[in-house]
């Protein structure tokens, strides 16, 4: 097969496979209460951090604590410009990958050259420290408090089209294009050339140092690449309503993680299933809690320790998460 | 002059906890070349058991030998439990992968950090609560004058240094503190000596858990005990294990004094708030100009 | 005596060894020879443990050792030198030898002294650099270093992997005549695996030629020198 009929066809996948995205969130949205309409507008956000991981940790091999902090920077980004600048949302969101993107070069740059433990706790630390960053510098990033930003009302053009609508689907409405491009971006990566360079320099980096690849440079630009997508996906979160320390704490950085990492960090498939758990965890676990009477102080520590629990089970079973378990069932029904 | 000797000595003691848990992770960096996520986890739980033994009216001394033994135990299981099993396998594909079988690890002790924090939060109902210290945090005073030394400072300088003192015997004098050295340089040969690498690793896995054990019960007179609390010091040890070079002990121990003496001059002429600032600033400045640490060798790091 | 039968050590379902069998003689010089890639390093490593047999035995006199795990093998007896002069060379050249005695320890405190005192009689210039780096050492000190190390065990079989590799003739000619000295005098058993077939040739009872991880000639060393045209299809010379 000739090189550019290839690349056709994978083009021509991810776009179909985002457009099936983009309208299974849509119709799933048809079935739902606000409640769950915001929900799936917070998995449609959160999956693109996800997908972040996956081309970060899954493709290339590095380790990023801190995507949660990466997300904060995009999101401030974004937040001071529509706030102080007065620029439009949509031109913030995009904005906003490239300001990451740009703090993402200059931290790949510190950490690249190191193996993976050095990333983890480097941006760990930078999970931890953003937040402090925000209060320092309060009359600039207003403290704890934060900024206020929402995603305003639906245009007049689209209720006119498609009749009145919450605003919790117009939340969905604003989010998902970006979600579904940004699903088509990963996919389109990880199949080509670039994606095999990435791979190689994941599964043994001498051997792909020897087939002439740049280790460094290849693992900075991933990383640039993952940080432009989280800090997007942070963008988006803190149109939510608000931009501040709280929306973007440790923990965050983690529970994504969690999800790249259950759904399996090497499949796409499995970033959508890890972060349609993660969102609907809580909330299963909630109902359970109430349903048997669990007292509070107990069921507020269940998430937490159902994650806990489900990292380690993922890691001692099947490293390769939900995904890995499928093909592995898959493959034994062939034979 | 006196705000000087306050953060000097203040950040001797805290850079003696420091360096003990930086001590920690490079104990099992180097022997298992995995960084401890849930360190700081397992030594929060550790204090809270010494916590309820004190409730229960035990002695201080006595909850803290306790605490001790059980950050050993905790340490032990881990690998034997988890670690371990995780690294041995060699069929997994994704195992296969040279990052993959650093990263997994990571998760895997992310994974610990978030069980214990919240087996914590269930046990002990997740309130900050304050832990004793068998000293008095007042300043010493001889005559009429205020030193600018605390005795719980002293206190504190004084076990980190005996620790120190008696780890240092351990590792250049005795024949276990040998084999530990040569099965982190390199398994292989230490392997061909006789010697059981896999039980040498599970004794670093101890001898870390209760390192940092110990920091837990000296930090938290200070700072109160939640399942959180200890979070910020894993953040800094890992710092100080970075600015020393993860590979040498010695340059662990010098890195944790470094960033007590940064923290607490910060704190001193400063502002607390900008404590977190100053250690993201001194370790990316520690990974852009000596990557290796001051101590460690650009030729043992790991890959 | 080490008897081994039909051993098979496979690398991702390439076949390193596939089906040796040979026996060592107690007290002798065993010699296995063969080109880059004929399975002798494997066939040293699978039998000290480091590489596990897929199938096949091997034998040290009635003790199974196939399975075993390389710490137990060592503790029966058996000591191997890797490739490579394999030294920790961050550690002194002291801690070197007494890391190979260490577990003797405590069973047998006594004579890891004098096992101690004997290799730094065998090799001086070690006991004069014990306390530096072994790191510091030339090649052929490191070599006499990786040998003292496996001799302080006290092991009834010695397995040296290519002592002569990447030293000058006359150094790795001393060594060699070191071990051909220690072997006459003390009984030790030795398999020496070395590409050098003429080095190795002149001082071994017996030789074995390996190629492509099978065993294609068994012979005394005497005539395996002699044979010129195994040489030539083998060897190359």
């Amino acid at each position: 097969m000739s090189k550019r009929r290839e690349h056709k066809i994978i083009g021509l996948r991810s776009t179909l496979l985002s457009i099936a995205l983009f309208l299974f969130f849509i119709l799933l949205s048809q079935q739902f209460d606000p409640y769950n309409q915001s929900q799936l507008a917070n998995i449609a956000t959160l999956l693109i951090a996800v997908l972040s991981i996956t081309l970060l940790t899954g493709a290339s091999g590095q380790i990023s604590l801190g995507q949660g902090a990466i997300m904060a920077v995009g999101g401030y980004g974004s937040a001071l410009l529509v706030t102080r600048l007065g620029f439009s949302m949509w031109i913030s969101f995009i904005l906003a990958i490239f300001i990451s993107a740009l703090f993402g070069l200059f931290l790949g740059l510190a950490a690249a050259r190191l193996s993976g433990p050095y990333l983890a706790g480097t941006t760990l630390v930078m999970a931890l420290a953003i937040p402090s960053i925000a209060v320092r510098f309060e009359s600039f990033f207003s403290g704890d408090v934060g900024l206020s930003v929402d995603y305003g009302m639906p245009p007049v053009w689209l209720t006119n089209l498609v009749g009145e609508i919450s605003i919790e689907e117009w939340s969905l409405y604003v989010v998902l294009p970006f979600t579904a491009a940004a699903l088509f971006a990963v996919l389109n990566l990880s199949n080509t050339r670039t994606g095999r360079t990435w791979r190689a320099v994941r599964d043994n980096e001498v051997s792909a140092a020897l087939s002439g690849i740049n280790i460094q440079r290849t693992k900075v630009i991933v990383f640039v690449c993952a940080s432009g997508l989280a800090g997007l996906a942070g963008a988006l979160y803190g149109f939510r309503g608000l931009v501040a320390p709280s929306v973007y704490p440790t923990d965050l950085s983690l529970t994504l993680l969690t999800a790249a990492v259950i759904g399996g960090l090497r499949s796409i498939g499995g970033a959508i299933f890890g972060t349609f758990a993660i969102v609907f965890l809580p909330d299963l676990i909630e109902k359970i809690t109430k349903n048997l009477a669990i007292p509070e102080t107990i069921g507020n520590y269940l998430p937490a320790l159902t994650i806990g629990t489900l990292l380690l089970l993922t890691v001692i079973l099947n490293p390769r998460g939900a995904a890995g378990a499928l093909e592995h069932i898959r493959h034994r029904k062939k034979h | 002059m006196t705000s000087f000797l306050t953060a000097f000595f203040s950040g001797t003691a805290q850079g003696a906890i420091y360096a003990l848990v930086s001590l920690g992770l490079v104990l099992v960096w180097r022997g298992a070349g995995i960084v401890n996520f849930a360190q700081m986890g397992q030594a929060m739980f550790t204090t809270y058991i010494a916590s309820q033994l004190i409730q229960h009216s035990y002695s201080y001394w006595s909850a803290f030998v306790i605490a001790l033994i059980s950050g050993a135990a905790l340490g032990a299981l881990v690998d034997l439990g988890l670690m371990r099993p995780l690294t041995s396998r060699k069929n997994s594909q994704l195992l296969n992968s040279q990052s993959m079988r650093t990263t997994i690890p990571v998760i895997a002790s992310l994974g610990i950090l978030g069980v214990l924090k919240a087996l914590a939060g269930i046990f002990w109902a997740g309130e900050e609560r304050g832990f004793p210290s068998p000293v008095a945090p007042n300043a010493i005073k001889i005559g009429s004058t205020n030193l600018a030394i605390t005795g719980f400072d002293l206190f504190v300088i004084g076990v980190v240094f005996l620790t120190l003192v008696l780890t240092t015997i351990f590792f250049t004098k005795t024949g276990m503190g040998l084999a530990m050295r040569a099965s982190a340089l390199n398994p292989e040969v230490t392997r061909l000596s006789g010697i059981k690498v896999g039980s040498v690793r599970t004794l670093g896995w101890a001898i870390s858990g209760t390192a940092s054990s110990l920091a837990g019960l000296l930090v938290t007179p200070r700072t109160n005990l939640s399942p959180n609390t200890l979070d910020l010091l894993l953040i800094v040890g890992f710092t100080a294990a970075v600015v020393g070079g993860l590979t040498s002990l010695a340059g662990s121990v010098l890195g944790g004094f470094i960033l007590g003496y940064v923290i607490s001059f910060v704190n001193v002429y400063s502002a607390p708030e900008n404590v977190f600032i100053a250690i993201l600033i001194f370790l990316l400045l520690a990974l852009f100009i000596r990557p290796q640490g001051i101590l460690g060798s650009k030729e043992v790091r790991r890959v | 005596m080490l008897a081994i039968s039909n051993l098979v050590t496979e690398f991702a379902s390439v076949k390193a060894l596939n089906g040796v069998s040979f026996q060592a003689k107690p007290g002798l010089i065993t010699t296995v020879i063969g080109a880059n890639g004929a399975g002798k390093s494997t066939l040293l490593r699978t039998i000290s443990g480091l590489e596990r047999a897929s199938s096949g035995s091997i034998k040290w006199f009635d003790q199974e050792l196939t399975h075993k795990s390389v710490e137990s093998i060592v503790r029966s007896g058996i000591a191997q030198v890797p490739e490579g002069h394999a030294v920790i060379s961050q550690l002194s050249v002291g801690e070197n030898i007494e890391l190979g005695g260490l577990f003797r320890k405590r069973i047998a405190r006594g004579d890891l002294a004098i096992a101690t005192k004997e290799v730094y009689e065998l090799f001086p210039i070690l006991y004069e650099r014990r306390n530096e780096a072994a790191g510091s050492l030339s090649g052929g000190e490191r070599q006499m270093l990786a040998i003292s190390r496996a001799l302080v065990s006290r092991p009834k079989l010695l397995l040296l992997d290519e002592p002569s590799l990447g030293l000058a003739p006359l150094i790795s000619a001393q060594i060699i005549s070191i071990v051909n000295d220690l072997c006459r005098a003390t009984g030790l058993t030795v398999l020496l695996v070395e590409q050098n077939a003429n080095t190795a040739l002149a001082v071994a009872d017996h030789g074995i030629l390996l190629a492509l991880g099978k065993v294609v000639a068994d012979l005394p060393a005497k005539e395996m020198i002699a044979d010129s045209s195994l040489r030539a299809a083998y060897l190359g010379y």
